[in-house]
């Protein structure tokens, strides 16, 4: 009887308490998840196009555009983290920080002075605690993002972008975010935005397609100065819309562990709280029952 | 009549009256005296008992004078061969033993009985009563001052106060006897003064061990063992500590000298007394231990004291029953101690060694005005973030350690090392660990905690800091950790 029965019930019903919490959670995350899940699909089809519009200029434009042109000496990189706001999720959080620290020790054996924006109240606090500067956060929609608030970010990015780079601008803009794989994978990724690095999706064009011939009008230049902050700001949406769905998948998973955790410590602790208890009652019977033929004892010496 | 030993001792059978057996109910035994010749109370009994050939002399102890001229004794040894009508000799005073210098480095038994030689080679010059009033009320120390052990959790958290009393309290098996083997190493080795063992109620096999053991450290010289283990009746059992305190109060009282007192283990003096006590016929107490539980105790406990400038430094192994610490037992021992490590079985499960509870195990001098501001301040840091560590494991077996703050990350991670440090490799441990023991100063230890609590050393893994020494030793086995990987 190593604790006290009343020390076993208190924990019990404490741990009880944060069942029904992760329980709840679980059953919250279950029914986001699907609306989540198709709106990180339907962006996709949107983001391809314009992504191949994209490369579709810049390849075949000869352009210089500032945007797309690589800085002969980066000395600066701007990182965009994508975590959640809310915690209870998991390692979600904790695996994109983790990327992210990762990309800023590569960043700095590069000889580039990596510059933090944040998305997301845990990266936030994962910063503030190491009192670490911050060029830029964002918080409050880590669940459900919208356009305006990758608009928002996408902004912020490429005004740091087009800025000189001794007067506080970037050379580069990384994102650090969770791709949604399946519901039971999700995996921590860094992309490049910009320099713009023309990849074509996953397939690579075959010999026998012909390629388009574009003309432009009023000519490339204009085009591409339209049409990139529109596809930064789209990149973007399309990594809070997959991070949105990874941190719900990620929390249904984390609270249903989580939940059966609970259960388990739960069942542990009423059955050392019924020993505990069975303890106290044979302990009480056997001291009245000993005391008891003690003194019938006694008093038949006397008779 | 054949000679025993018993019989060459100094007080003459013939002081005190005659009497017969009328009752024996195993180690009870009611004897009839002449109206005239009432033995007192706790005197000592001898009655020849003859089985085939051999004729033994046992010792009785009077327990109760319970009217119509009969008095009920305990037996110190088994009655098997006693008869109703047997002679009973009252020796006219209680149970004495040998004391000065004769009892170094000689193992006795309770009745003051040498047992690793012959008893012919022995030269007793002087014999004391085993019981003895307490030292007077104005005779005590009230001087207050460290004992350093060399082991970390030791000195840090439960400091040791010489001439006070240490107890040791676990369950079966978590390294009571170790760790009370380990203190015989460490305090009687750089001690030098002499120190009494008293074996009550424990495995014959660790007393062996113990022997050889003091031979090879070289202390058995100046060590008077006495010992009343497992086999041996409840009366014996009962008494034991008692012979050995009164060999050590004579070398405290007499001999003016600072002694060390083991005893392995008090709970089996509280067992002996509750055995007895049924056996006389008392009503039962809390949990069927005898109803003067705390009076036995007490008369014990109040002996071994420290008076003016001469010291006895006791230390003690409780075993706790079923880890109920709330046990009678246990629970009426500690309110005697200045200092109580608790071993706690699951720090043994996880192969943290000494198995001390940082939590639970504390001392009186765990306080700025004895052991220092700093000191104190580091002890009470270290606690706190067991502590919140403790507070964080339900939520981390629920939820998983990424759902902590970054505060409480780090309180944790902290407090894991801290757990880690707290073992130690000990000289006793070398036969299982192949490692030798280390011996920390405590100045080394203070240090080496101030590190941890304040983050300088959260860069070092925490397998570094397991079964280590000082800081030192970490870094050591840091080093050579990363250049494996």
């Amino acid at each position: 009887m190593p604790a006290s029965l009343r020390d076993l019930r208190q924990r019990r019903s404490s741990v009880t308490t944060i069942k029904k919490v992760t329980r709840a959670m679980e059953l919250i995350a279950a029914s986001r998840i699907v609306k989540a899940q198709q709106r990180a699909q339907s962006s996709a089809p949107y983001a391809r196009e314009l992504t191949r519009a994209v490369s579709a200029v810049a390849t075949f434009s000869n352009v210089e555009h500032p945007l797309t042109t690589e800085s002969d000496n980066p000395t600066r990189a701007a990182v965009l983290l994508i975590t959640s706001d809310r915690g209870l999720a998991g390692a979600y959080s904790s695996s994109v920080i983790r990327a992210g620290e990762e990309l800023n020790q590569l960043l700095r054996e590069n000889g580039k002075t990596a510059v933090s924006y944040l998305a997301g109240r845990k990266a936030t606090a994962f910063y503030g605690f190491r009192r670490r500067e911050v060029a830029g956060s964002w918080e409050g929609f880590s669940d459900a993002p919208t356009y305006a608030h990758a608009r928002e970010i996408a902004d912020a990015l490429i005004e740091a972008f087009l800025k000189p780079t001794e007067e506080g601008g970037v050379d580069e803009i990384h994102v650090v975010y969770t791709r949604f794989v399946s519901m039971l994978t999700q995996k921590a990724e860094v992309i490049r935005l910009l320099p713009l690095e023309v990849v074509e999706d996953t397939e690579p064009p075959s010999k026998s397609d012909v390629l388009p011939l574009y003309e432009f009008e009023p000519d490339a230049e204009t085009v591409l100065d339209e049409l990139l902050p529109l596809y930064v700001a789209s990149r973007i949406q399309y990594c809070l819309l997959q991070a949105a769905a990874s941190e719900l998948a990620s929390r249904q998973r984390a609270m249903k562990s989580a939940t059966d955790n609970a259960q388990q410590l739960i069942e542990r602790l009423t059955r050392e709280a019924n020993q505990a208890r069975q303890a106290e009652i044979t302990q009480e019977i056997s001291e009245i029952v000993g005391g008891s033929a003690a003194l019938a004892e006694a008093t038949a010496g006397v008779d | 009549m054949s000679v025993d030993t018993t019989l060459e001792a100094p007080q003459a059978p013939t002081s005190g009256g005659v009497g017969r057996v009328s009752r024996v109910i195993g180690p009870v035994v009611d004897v009839e005296f002449p109206v005239d010749q009432m033995p007192d109370i706790y005197n000592a009994l001898q009655v020849d008992i003859t089985i085939g050939d051999a004729t033994r002399t046992i010792t009785m102890e009077v327990a109760l004078q319970i009217g119509d001229n009969l008095v009920r004794a305990i037996s110190l040894k088994p009655t098997d061969g006693m008869r109703r009508g047997s002679e009973v000799r009252d020796t006219g005073g209680p149970i004495s033993v040998p004391v000065g210098n004769i009892t170094k480095g000689h193992v006795w038994d309770v009745t003051g009985n040498v047992l690793d030689v012959d008893a012919s080679t022995i030269q007793i010059d002087e014999r004391w009563s085993i019981h003895r009033p307490p030292p007077a009320f104005d005779q005590l120390e009230s001087k207050t001052e460290m004992l350093e052990t060399g082991i970390k959790v030791l000195d840090l958290l439960t400091p040791y106060v010489t001439g006070g009393k240490i107890g040791l309290f676990g369950g079966a098996g978590v390294g009571k006897t170790v760790l009370i083997q380990e203190m015989i190493y460490r305090i009687a080795h750089n001690f030098g003064g002499t120190s009494v063992f008293a074996g009550v109620g424990e495995r014959t096999r660790e007393g062996n061990d113990l022997i050889n053991e003091m031979e090879e450290a070289g202390v058995f010289k100046d060590t008077a063992l006495v010992f009343g283990q497992m086999d041996e009746p409840p009366g014996t059992r009962l008494r034991v500590a008692l012979s050995a305190l009164t060999m050590a109060e004579y070398f405290r009282d007499v001999q003016n000298q600072d002694v060390l007192l083991f005893i392995d283990n008090i709970f089996r003096f509280t067992q002996a007394g509750s055995e007895v006590s049924t056996l006389l016929g008392r009503m039962p107490s809390a949990v069927g231990y005898q109803p003067n539980l705390a009076d036995e105790m007490g008369q014990l406990q109040e002996r071994i004291t420290s008076t003016r400038g001469h010291s006895i430094t006791s230390m003690q192994a409780i075993y706790v029953p079923a880890d109920d610490y709330t046990d009678p037992a246990p629970a009426t021992t500690f309110a005697h101690l200045d200092a109580t490590t608790e071993l706690s079985r699951e720090i043994a499960s996880r192969g943290l060694y000494p198995a001390v509870d940082p939590l639970s195990s504390t001392s009186r001098i765990l306080d700025p005005q004895y052991i220092g501001q700093r000191h104190y301040d580091v002890a009470v840091q270290v606690k706190q973030l067991l502590q919140r560590n403790k507070e964080l494991q339900d939520i981390i077996a629920i939820l998983g350690v990424d759902e902590l703050s970054e505060e409480d990350k780090i309180a944790v991670n902290r407090a894991r090392r801290i757990q880690q440090f707290l073992s130690q490799n000990t000289y006793m441990a070398e036969k299982f660990t192949n490692i030798e023991g280390s011996t920390v100063p405590l100045a080394d230890t203070i240090d080496s905690f101030e590190m941890i609590v304040s983050g300088k050393v959260d860069h070092i893994a925490e397998q570094a800091f397991f079964n280590v020494g000082s800081m030192e030793d970490v870094e050591r086995r840091w080093s050579e950790l990363q250049k494996d990987s």
